[in-house]
């Protein structure tokens, strides 16, 4: 892939947690309406990457761009605000703010982060509760929601802010079997309307269905990237093969 | 029987029991040898809850008790906030001398930092050439609100922290500034854990203010302690029987309502 006209591009990023070097040289390139997925054992800094990507964790060396965002030289959040305007997140915990109702979560940050008109970010709320098929919930605080419901208002949080990238980490990963599949559609419509979403996640099947690419992770690096066709049925790598014969 | 059923059931039994058994003994006490005594206590109600014989205007007793654990709280209130933020400072040349001052009082008895501060606290201060007498209730005041202050900064650091780390992660990703998600998304929250600590601290403040009889202030231990010199010996349990009573008649719903509200605060349940 040409480097210059990937929408995110990340280039030998290293990053350590004290003397464990979580990060050893991650190279990735996502085009503009690419659905990446990323795959591997835990521990092996998948959560890490997309963490550096909006800029929540610094990094110590390399470079990551997100359009014309360069996330390694900003140093403050004040810095990074428009990166985050730019690229959403929706976490495993769901990390909903418990004090505020599924719509007020959705309406929050655009009101009082973007500045956004109240009538206007409350209709938008409103479609995209409508989309992540909640509407009925608008109302409801999350302790009142099941796992599923909360991730899906998550998404839609994350959506009220109009990213053009949003990074998934292990959104399915807390969630149990039933519940799973509610979300999975979810986030496979944004994959259809062509938004960028870079995933980590565990559910397999669901990476080889929606992921143009996904790439391999494992101690650091990644390993191994290509289309799900290539890696799940004719992987290269013989770490690449250990993992998926122990998940598939 | 399915009152004592369930451990809670128990519990509340053994507890209804008690208080029974300790109704029963004053009121067969009284009906005996200590009619006498509870007539002595009934006399001098009055002067024990107002400091004034005829129970109008308040000038000390228990009344003074009240009114200094409020004074004592607004002060702790107002310095505890100040220490408890600066102990969540990020900069350390702020933070350590706050978890060094927050350590410090709340590590010393109360009764010692209450001669400290009789002793430390001038007599008179002299503001631009006019001499200002600093009383007794005042050294109390500050006295108690230091101890109260360091465990009112502990119970903000605590429930600060005690908020999610996720939440800070999701607010930073929607592009919250540090400021603002204090505010609008930690406090909130926080505020709700803090209140029980806050009342449960507000009611060991309470009974503190019996140790500012050091300091000569007329609240209630100070009256009772002069109305005994005027006594009969036999009757001195009963006064202090009641000065207990009228603590704990204060203090224990007070303790009773913020157990309740903690336990509508647990987990992430708010």
């Amino acid at each position: 892939m040409n480097r210059t006209d990937a929408l995110i591009e990340l280039d030998q990023v290293t990053k350590s947690f004290g003397a464990f070097q979580v990060l050893k040289g991650i190279s990735l390139a996502v085009k503009d309406g690419e659905a990446v997925c990323i795959i591997g054992p835990s521990g092996s800094g998948k959560s890490t990457i997309l963490r550096c990507i909006n800029g929540l964790i610094p990094i110590n060396s390399g470079s990551i761009r997100v359009g014309t965002h360069e996330v390694h030289k900003m140093k403050t959040e004040k810095e990074m605000r428009p990166l985050r305007h730019q690229v959403s997140m929706v976490f495993q915990q769901y990390n909903l703010f418990p004090h505020r109702t599924a719509l007020q979560n959705v309406m929050m940050a655009p009101v009082q982060v973007l500045g956004h008109d109240r009538r206007e970010v409350e209709a938008r709320a409103r479609r995209l509760l409508a989309k992540v098929r909640l509407s009925e919930k608008a109302d409801a605080y999350p302790g009142q929601l099941s796992g599923g419901q909360q991730q899906r208002v998550a998404i839609a949080r994350a959506l009220a802010m109009e990213p053009q990238v949003i990074l998934f980490d292990e959104v399915t990963a807390a969630l149990d079997p039933e519940t799973v599949k509610e979300v999975l559609t979810a986030i496979r419509e944004l994959v259809d309307e062509g938004l960028t979403c870079i995933l980590v996640t565990h559910e397999m099947k669901f990476a080889r269905e929606v992921a143009d690419r996904v790439c391999f992770t494992d101690h650091g690096r990644i390993v191994e990237s290509g289309p799900p066709a290539q890696i799940f049925d004719a992987p290269q790598d013989p770490r690449t093969r250990e993992f998926l014969g122990q998940v598939l | 029987m399915a009152l004592i059923a369930t451990y809670a059931g128990k519990k509340r039994t053994v507890q209804l029991g008690i208080a029974l058994a300790l109704a029963a003994w004053v009121c067969l006490d009284a009906m005996g040898s200590g009619g006498e005594g509870w007539a002595r206590v009934w006399a001098r109600l009055p002067i024990l809850l107002t400091g004034n014989a005829s129970g109008w205007p308040l000038s000390g007793g228990f009344a003074l008790n009240v009114f200094l654990s409020l004074c004592a709280m607004a002060v702790a209130a107002l310095l505890g906030t100040v220490l408890g933020f600066g102990m969540l400072a990020k900069n350390r040349l702020l933070r350590v001398p706050c978890f060094f001052v927050m350590n410090f009082l709340r590590n010393s008895p109360w009764l010692v930092l209450l001669f400290a501060m009789l002793y430390i606290i001038p007599f008179n201060v002299r503001l631009f050439g006019v001499s200002i007498a600093i009383p007794a209730f005042v050294k109390a005041v500050i006295g108690l609100a230091l101890p109260t202050a360091a465990n009112f900064a502990e119970i903000i650091r605590g429930a600060v922290q005690s908020v999610h780390s996720g939440q800070w992660e999701a607010a930073r990703a929607l592009g919250y500034m540090p400021m603002s998600i204090y505010g609008r998304i930690i406090l909130p929250q926080a505020l709700r854990r803090m209140i029980p600590g806050w009342m449960n601290l507000y009611a060991l403040l309470m009974i503190a203010t019996s140790l500012a009889t050091v300091t000569g202030i007329q609240d209630v231990i100070t009256t009772l302690n002069t109305l005994l010199a005027m006594e009969n010996e036999r009757v001195i349990v009963y006064f202090y029987i009641t000065a207990l009573f009228l603590f704990f008649a204060f203090c224990y719903p007070l303790a009773l309502l913020a157990r309740r509200m903690e336990q509508s605060v647990k987990g992430d349940s708010l």
